[in-house]
């Protein structure tokens, strides 16, 4: 036995994320851990390759007991990890990045001229091509993986522990990565898999083990089980598709004509750039997370300036109007970042409530003075409605939850009771529980004849939700898809700037 | 106009460079990992004031360079502790790390000699000279005129700062710390430990321009002499992008304006000149910006084409 | 949502809120009473010292209470540029313009009545926001760093004000040695109470200025949306705030109060501009501590500008006493302005995670 874990618990709070959870991993063998978010996978990982400490339990290596206090402890012991969230330097060069922390040195000069060879050589053997002098900051997200893998290598571990390295990576790379795992493996390295994606599991694993809200659900040979039984003990029950009822579409809401945004240089974020939205109709934007969602929204609600077209909110012309104005104009937004963008952490949550509700509002404010009593009572209404857990509206943003923070947040732009909802990652890292709260609150939107652009990096989101699909691919529409016609596949395909045979 | 005084500007403008120098590099050493010190008035400012202590009594210079380099470092010890371990915002520390060592400074020397205002005192040393002389050259003679080793020693200091920062595997862990502290730190390196000692090292250096400030030109400690030069220091930093040999230019300048200043006393009324550096500091940094503006722009168009 | 939590949440707010103050405020006694002994002076009879000739006997007491005064206000002018996220370090310039430009004013308007002297302080506060407002313009359109400019002002402002007083307006009556302008004209001085004393009603109008700029940050739009824009900046411009209007408005009104503090300490207690009279006094870093302390709030800033101005003038009463240098009082201040903004961090996790419990 490689590495054993026994008993391992972890409680952030009241919430334990780890429940005394063993695993072992034999050596040369593809260990998958699969679960929903939030099942504490990587919260698991994060106690093996010593990011965090744990409560209690104990790691085995080698049948000799360990304890990690920093990944220096666990990759000393043979265990590197290749992140999810990539720990790169982007002004760095490759080479750079991949020799870091374990730098070639000529006394205290730091030797570049052997981490390339370095490069050279790992990139050689493993067969992971790669240009050593490259910045990282101008590799694609496939090469930038392959620089972390690398990296890893150089360490000269034996265990390699990939956390959902499939999230951000196109088929044709998802591909490349499945074979280098396989590849690592019969090199003799032995490999523990985070994913959710189960085609990925039976893919490469040899065994998989399920985790359900901290705890193993069930541990098995990969040969032995199916996709169905997986995802159905992931979940914990069937997956019922949620019955989706057919609403009468209204009248044009948003009209987005020719929208162009240029970037730096002659580069075009957004390339003429044309959808629509009805009332009565959730539309939804299927794309890998940066081909241009984040500037469509800033663009619609004026936060940002387009260099040309035009957007339409009902009947009016709301191109380049101040974000105020695009909010009195009947547009609302939930923001992809609810700290980013969305909240101010140290403001207290009757203040977060508030945010743009005050204008005009004369329970909240007269002639510029707020009515304490009235924010109160408002935020209280609020947030009783959306079902947010909270002690005091005094209390401040950052002591909620993250599920709790984004119901807070969703409850301020549907208040607004505006024709036009965006939604931009409305229900990004948080439970299970409140993603089903929100899902049902959108469609409740849409049944009252309110229109909403979804845009979202989960596909199966989009896929559930939407009346109407576009697919977007730097900062283009490269195709649409209506509740009928759309097939994941093809989504996926578009997604990563595929084309369709037909 | 007279050669000889072209070059007598030089020269003060050379003295005058010696402090910021040496705070910018304290300052652009921090920016490097991503720390924000404000407290470089306050390091400098005990630097010199012990100095001074220490001169009066030993008439010493190498124990008056040690007491120096002692007190920046326990000023920025304490910005370390307060500002990294504790966690408070760079600018609460910065500005009542400066107060209170503006204070303490004054406070000492009624403890210590009974009076305020300034330390002098006969039998003090100042720094060793070194006059670079070139052959019968008399402008070159006179711009390199008794120029203390400190204001040598501060170009060295830059390169050797330069050469720490991009060709050592510590400076390049101290860079990467500056892009990503959450990186740094996930791959096992000492983030905060590396934020912490940049600032004492920025303590050491700052010292060394209080130093060249307090037994440089004059061999005098004045309360408050460091008078902004501090935040001068910071403004040369940011003007050289947080590059040590950029950095040896942009103190230049400033120190020119202070040579500048010196030199019109006699034409102009001083409480003008006085406040010119100041006021070309904040005429630098808006030109900076201007010149930094259009670069982008134009790098967007080079882009394209 | 069970009681208990509430309580748990009451009593985390009341040790930030009450008990970090009380705890530095007694740290930077304890380590004034250890700088004390240091020095050979006993610190019990130094704080008794100067707690009865700052806060007990009346004539010290009315000396505090005009010196708290300009401090409360460049404080809250402090205060309200900070929440909002933009670092106004160059309140002493703007005190200086601001006192300058008001006493201009008053030495030659023609007419000279009480209403002259409300003329006075609209001309003091407008330069002060005026030289507020440069360095914000130019970081605004030149990204030029607010810190550093205001601050770089600072020393410039003063020598050029100071230039005022010593040839263009410098008093020639009587030995002519102070470096200083005329007096302003007595039907425009602020109503003292007593000849024995410096208080004024210049004292009451400062702390009714507070109360004022308390209302506003507190219940007013523009505080709601001052302070959103401070704690984060996208989130405000999200949601409709316009924050270049923001960053104007706030460095503008900051620098109008700290010309309204300079106002106050000329028309209420000096009668004129005197040389580098907001230099050596450190009012406008004091204030600064006394809202650092305050964490923005400005009746703290209030209370705590009162209890430094005590402190300085205990301290002042102290040297002369038993020569203990006053820059005392200074340090203890830094020191209580480094102690409160320590976080105390305390472990109550059981409605950090938003009442899951």
């Amino acid at each position: 036995m490689l590495i054993k874990m026994e008993n391992i618990t972890k409680t952030y709070g009241s919430l334990v994320a780890n429940d005394s959870v063993n695993l072992t991993l034999d050596k040369g063998e593809i260990l998958a851990v699969v679960g929903e978010n939030g099942a504490g996978k990587s919260t698991l990982m994060k106690i093996l390759y010593g990011l965090e400490p744990m409560n209690s339990g104990r790691i085995l290596i080698n049948d000799r007991e360990v304890e990690f206090r920093s990944p220096h402890d666990a990759i000393a012991h043979g265990i590197g990890m290749v992140q999810q969230h990539f720990m790169l330097f982007p002004p760095f060069t490759a080479a750079e990045n991949i020799v870091y922390a374990h730098e070639p040195r000529k006394g205290m000069v730091f030797d570049r001229r052997k981490a390339r060879q370095r490069t050279l050589e790992l990139s050689r053997q493993y067969g992971l091509r790669i240009d050593p002098d490259a910045k990282v900051s101008q590799c694609p997200v496939g090469l930038q993986q392959r620089i972390e893998i690398l990296k890893v290598l150089h360490q000269g571990v034996d265990i390699i522990i990939f956390d959902e390295p499939s999230a951000v990576l196109t088929p044709q790379e998802i591909d490349d990565l499945l074979q280098t795992i396989r590849d690592l493996k019969a090199k003799g390295k032995s490999i523990i898999l985070i994913t959710h994606k189960l085609n990925e599991v039976m893919a490469t694993a040899d065994r998989v083990m399920v985790m359900r809200s901290g705890s193993v659900v069930k541990e098995m040979a990969c040969k032995d089980t199916s996709i169905d039984e997986m995802s159905f003990l992931m979940v914990g029950h069937q997956i019922r598709p949620r019955e989706i009822e057919a609403v009468e579409k209204g009248r044009r809401c948003l009209d987005v004509r020719d929208l162009v945004l240029m970037g730096q240089g002659s580069k075009r974020v957004l390339d003429s750039l044309s959808l629509h939205v009805d009332e009565g109709e959730i539309v939804g934007i299927a794309g890998v997370s940066g081909n241009g969602q984040s500037e469509l929204i800033q663009c619609i609600t004026g936060l940002r300036r387009l260099s040309s077209g035009q957007v339409f909110i009902g009947d009016a012309d709301v191109t380049n109007l101040s974000a105020s104005q695009i909010r009195q104009s009947g547009c609302a937004c939930i923001p992809e970042d609810r700290y980013l963008w969305g909240s101010a952490s140290e403001a207290t949550l009757a203040e977060n409530c508030i945010m743009a509700h005050y204008n005009g509002n004369e329970k909240l404010m007269k002639r510029g003075i707020f009515r304490s009593k009235g924010v109160a009572e408002y935020a209280e209404t609020m947030m009783k409605a959306y079902d947010v857990r909270y002690l005091s509206d005094r209390q401040e943003m950052h002591e909620l939850s993250g599920g709790n923070a984004q119901k807070l947040i969703v409850a301020r732009e549907m208040f607004q009771d505006s024709p036009l909802l965006l939604a931009a990652e409305p229900t990004r890292g948080i439970d299970i529980g409140a993603i089903d709260y929100i899902h049902g609150k959108l469609l409740d939107k849409r049944a009252s004849g309110g229109s909403v652009l979804l845009i979202s990096s989960e596909l199966s989101e989009i896929l559930e939700l939407s009346d109407r699909i576009y697919v977007i691919y730097e900062g283009r529409i490269a195709g649409e898809f209506t509740r009928q016609s759309a097939k994941a596949e093809q989504i996926g395909l578009l997604m990563v700037g595929g084309k369709l045979n037909d | 106009m007279n050669s000889l005084f072209v070059a007598a500007v030089i020269n003060s403008t050379l003295r005058y460079s010696t402090p910021i120098l040496f705070a910018a590099l304290g300052s652009l050493y921090c920016t490097r990992c991503n720390v924000f010190n404000v407290a470089l008035e306050g390091q400098m400012l005990a630097a010199s004031f012990a100095a001074i202590v220490t001169n009066y009594f030993t008439h010493s210079v190498i124990l008056s360079t040690m007491a120096a380099i002692g007190a920046g470092m326990l000023v920025a010890l304490l910005v370390a502790v307060f500002q990294i371990s504790l966690g408070v915002r760079d600018m609460v520390v910065g500005t009542s790390i400066n107060l209170l060592v503006q204070s303490a400074t004054s406070f000492l020397m009624q403890v210590i000699f009974g009076t305020r205002g300034t330390i002098q005192g006969n039998g003090m040393v100042a720094l060793p000279k070194l006059s670079l002389k070139i052959g019968s050259l008399s402008f070159v003679n006179r711009m390199f005129e008794s120029l203390s080793i400190l204001d040598y020693l501060g170009y060295i200091t830059a390169i050797l700062v330069f050469l720490y920062l991009f060709k050592t595997v510590r400076g390049f862990h101290l860079r990467s710390v500056g892009i990503s502290f959450e990186a740094a730190k996930s791959l096992g390196v000492k983030s905060q430990r590396i934020q912490f000692n940049s600032i004492l090292v920025s303590g050491a250096l700052c010292a060394l321009g209080g130093l060249a400030q307090c037994m440089g030109m004059v061999t005098v400690f004045v309360e408050n002499m460091t008078a902004g030069r501090g935040f001068i220091a910071m403004g040369a930093a940011s003007m050289a992008q947080a590059h040590p040999i950029a950095a040896i230019f942009s103190s230049l300048f400033f120190g020119a304006t202070i040579s500048m200043s010196k030199t019109l006393q006699t034409y102009i009324n001083s409480y003008f000149t006085e406040s010119f550096p100041y006021f070309c500091t904040v005429i630098a940094m808006t030109i900076f910006g201007i010149i930094m503006i259009i670069r982008n722009k134009r790098k967007g168009i080079q882009k394209s084409a | 949502m069970t009681d208990s939590s509430i309580k748990a949440l009451q009593r985390k707010r009341m040790l930030q809120n009450i008990l970090s103050p009380v705890i530095a405020i007694l740290g930077g006694l304890m380590l004034g009473a250890l700088i004390m002994l240091a020095v050979g002076t006993s610190p019990l009879y130094a704080y008794r010292q100067m707690f009865a000739k700052s806060f007990l006997d009346p004539y010290y007491l009315a000396q505090t209470l005009v010196r708290s005064a300009p401090i409360m206000l460049s404080g809250v002018g402090a205060a309200v540029a900070w929440r909002a996220g933009y670092i106004n370090l160059g309140m002493q310039g703007q005190m200086c313009v601001g006192g300058l430009c008001a006493t201009l004013v008053a030495l030659f308007f023609p007419v000279k009545t009480p209403l002259t002297t409300i003329l006075c302080f609209a001309v003091g506060m407008a330069a002060g926001a005026l030289w507020a407002l440069i360095p914000t313009f130019l970081d605004y359109k030149f990204n030029a760093s607010l810190i550093i400019t205001t601050l770089m002002l600072n020393y410039a402002t003063n020598y050029i004000t100071d230039y005022f007083v010593a040839y263009p307006i410098k008093d020639t009556a009587g030995d002519g040695l102070a470096f200083q302008s005329p007096q302003i004209d007595a039907a425009m001085r602020f109503f003292r109470f007593s000849k024995k004393n410096a208080m004024n009603i210049g004292v009451f109008v400062a702390i009714a200025a507070v109360v004022l700029i308390y209302f506003i940050l507190k219940k007013t739009r523009f505080g709601y949306e001052s302070k959103i824009t401070g704690l984060n900046r996208k989130f405000a411009s999200y949601g409709g705030i316009k924050s270049a209007k923001m960053m104007f408005t706030t460095m503008g009104l900051s620098g109008a109060i700290c010309g309204f503090a300079a106002c106050i300490e000329i028309f209420g207690a000096r009668y004129r501009y005197v040389n580098a009279m907001f230099t050596t006094t450190g009012y406008a870093w004091t204030g600064l501590m006394a809202m650092l302390i305050a964490k923005y709030n400005p009746l703290l800033t209030l209370v705590y500008s009162i209890f430094l101005a005590g402190l300085s003038i205990g301290g002042q009463a102290l040297q002369r006493a038993v020569g203990l240098p006053m820059q005392i009082s200074d340090i203890i201040q830094c020191c209580i302005t480094l102690f409160v903004s320590v976080k105390i961090v305390l472990d109550f996790t059981v409605f950090s995670k938003g009442g899951k419990a």
